[in-house]
């Protein structure tokens, strides 16, 4: 089994308003995939989605080989998920918490969890509607470890964090990760931090999917340019033209291009136009302009 | 499954231990109240009548514990899922009914204090009282019809706050199929009786509901 | 020695961590037979991807730089003396080349550029 999760042809309807259409989705077992979108984009909903929190209108979910929401018993035994609203009740404590968890895990690993009870500084005693925020992110990300599943579900996880906690929660993960080879599905919007660990990346905007690819395709694909003397129509690129817009003075233009490939200037060659220099756009700048072309009516993919 | 009982049975226990030990308190109190003053076998059969009035009203109480005591029971069981919308219960890794399961299970083993206090309160009431000739006492009964009662409150009030709409819905379509089938016996005159647990208590009525309504007498003629 | 790897670069990660594992064996301050943190200690202490780690490594082992012992972690390779000379002497290429592009960005001519070096040169000398 090649991907941990896979979508297809995802369709769900909430009010008036909200719709996911049309989503294709896969997960490469092993890889950390960020799932990038602002918010309202139907992230969460996905999410839930995936866990079987929610039922499909149509289309299919698996996720570990199994279809959900139909096996959800038995695929959440492997599933180490960590909600964007601290979900546990807020009168027990931290110990009851942990205790309660582990006997519905088999796999759960006491000693993992004794360690990052001490490594996350956590009071066994204290009851969890007292803690922090960052203190209620720890437990719930380190019950998602100490469970040791196959693939963790991280919904924004270090949003509203301070550095020093997520960087705490980055580590531990990564760790688990090194140690165990799990999967790891991760949204957030917080695009440097997923910069940094995330092998795929995709976009989401308002319930579609805009991209899906290997991180380093993505960051190497989208490229400013700055470009002289194209011709007002251009057809079939080789590349996907994000934006284009003329520059300030000088008589030529910014074209923010995807799936680009350097050997790609021959083609503005071939219609008379030249290429003067091909800027580098981080993850950042490359999400913000894939989500403005998405918006200004640009397709899927 | 055991270990899994265990961790539900706990938190469930910490929710609730405030009812449960108020309502053993007091389900151990009213029989005992009830029967005050009942220490003189030389009574006449005005005291008899005096004595049986004093149990029915005290008796009233027992009805009104077993509905409050289903009613909290019910919404300390569902109350802190509520609260963080079920997210967490949903996502443990086995079905929602079986969870279900755990925690009515969960509640129905603290219930027990309760039951068992109006067993050994009203064990205890009368063994310690003179009654009057011509009355009898019916401590078992009145503690099995008190399970009972508590029972059915249990299982409604924990089928409406279970959260999910469809399971509440089929709970409580099974609990009105059976008040159906009964008044159906009732009206076409078959004797009927589905709650056999039950049979040696006052259960004339259509359903299990009846359970609440007459009178609860420990001591009777 | 990996501080200010950046994420946002366009070089992939992987290739940075490379980069300066080679720089450091050639420049000494990674000596023969030294060890180069595991894997699991280098994601998690700059918060990367264990996989980047894993690829920077097999790079470096592929190369001939370092040999990955199963069990036992990464370790610097004995290098011969000119290949030392050589990684050095590459490095410089790259940076002055970063500098010539940069110049030509920003629109800095190479007689100015040419002369800055010499005063710069200059200014060490006197």
């Amino acid at each position: 089994m090649s991907d941990t999760i896979q979508i297809e042809r995802l369709h769900y309807r909430a009010g008036k308003n909200f719709e996911i259409k049309e989503l294709d989705l896969h997960v490469p077992s092993g890889s950390i995939y960020g799932f990038l979108g602002p918010n309202g984009s139907g992230k969460t909903t996905t999410i839930r989605l995936v866990l079987g929190l929610l039922r499909p209108l149509s289309g299919r979910i698996t996720v570990l080989g199994l279809p959900m929401p139909e096996q959800h018993a038995r695929v959440l035994g492997r599933v180490g998920y960590v909600p964007e609203q601290p979900h546990l009740d807020s009168t027990l404590t931290v110990r009851e918490l942990i205790d309660f968890q582990a006997a519905f895990y088999p796999t759960w690993d006491r000693v993992r969890a004794e360690e990052l009870v001490q490594r996350f500084e956590l009071d066994g005693g204290s009851l969890f509607g007292r803690l922090s925020k960052g203190q209620k992110a720890k437990l719930m990300i380190l019950l998602a470890l100490a469970q040791r599943g196959d693939l963790l579900v991280l919904d924004e996880p270090t949003d509203g964090l301070d550095p020093v906690v997520r960087r705490d929660i980055l580590s531990a993960l990564l760790t688990y990760v090194s140690e165990r080879g799990a999967t790891i599905f991760i949204s957030s919007h917080l695009v440097h931090e997923l910069e940094r660990v995330c092998d795929w990346v995709a976009v989401m905007d308002n319930g579609r999917l805009i991209t899906e690819a290997p991180m380093e395709k993505l960051k190497q694909g989208t490229k400013r340019l700055v470009v002289f003397g194209a011709p007002a129509e251009i057809v079939n690129p080789p590349f996907r033209v994000l934006t284009r817009e003329s520059a300030n003075g000088g008589g030529g233009e910014n074209w923010v291009v995807g799936n680009w490939e350097p050997a790609m200037t021959s083609y503005f060659e071939g219609v008379g136009a030249s290429v003067r220099d091909v800027i580098d756009l981080d993850l950042e700048d490359g999400f913000v302009e894939l989500l403005r072309s998405f918006r200004k009516g640009g397709t899927g993919r | 499954m055991i270990a899994r009982f265990r961790a539900v049975l706990n938190s469930q226990w910490k929710w609730s231990r405030l009812i449960v030990v108020l309502g053993t308190v007091a389900a151990f109190a009213i029989p005992l109240v009830s029967l005050q003053g009942a220490a003189r076998a030389d009574r006449g059969a005005l005291q008899a009548q005096e004595l049986l009035r004093a149990v029915q009203s005290w008796g009233t109480l027992y009805p009104l514990l077993a509905t409050a005591l289903g009613l909290l029971m019910a919404i300390a069981a569902w109350a802190p899922d509520h609260r963080g919308r079920h997210i967490h219960a949903l996502t443990l890794p086995l079905e929602r009914w079986r969870y279900v399961l755990l925690r009515f299970g969960a509640g129905g083993v603290l219930l027990a204090a309760p039951i068992a206090a109006v067993l050994i309160g009203s064990s205890l009431a009368v063994l310690t009282a003179t009654l009057p000739p011509g009355l009898q006492g019916y401590p078992i009964a009145l503690a099995v019809r008190f399970a009972f009662a508590v029972f059915v409150a249990y299982a409604v009030f924990f089928a409406v706050s279970a959260g999910t709409a469809r399971t509440a819905g089929i709970i409580l379509g099974v609990i009105a199929a059976v008040i159906l089938v009964q008044v159906v016996a009732g009206m076409a005159n078959i004797d009927l009786n589905l709650f056999g647990a039950a049979q040696t208590v006052l259960l004339q009525g259509p359903g299990p509901l009846a359970v609440f309504t007459g009178r609860w007498m420990l001591v009777d003629v | 020695m990996f501080h200010g790897i950046d994420p946002r670069s366009p070089i992939p990660l992987y290739v940075q961590i490379a980069e300066r594992v080679r720089l450091a064996i050639a420049t000494g301050a990674l000596g023969s037979a030294a060890p180069l943190p595991s894997v699991r200690q280098l994601a998690a202490e700059l918060r990367i991807n264990p996989a980047t780690v894993i690829q920077a490594y097999r790079d470096l082992e592929a190369q001939g730089f370092v040999e990955i012992r199963h069990g036992a972690g990464t370790f610097v390779r004995e290098l011969a003396p000119g290949r030392r000379a050589r990684e050095r002497s590459q490095h410089a290429v790259a940076l002055v080349r970063k500098m010539l592009a940069e110049a030509r960005r920003s629109g800095v001519s190479l007689a100015e550029l040419q002369r800055a070096l010499d005063t710069e040169l200059g200014a060490k000398t006197t």
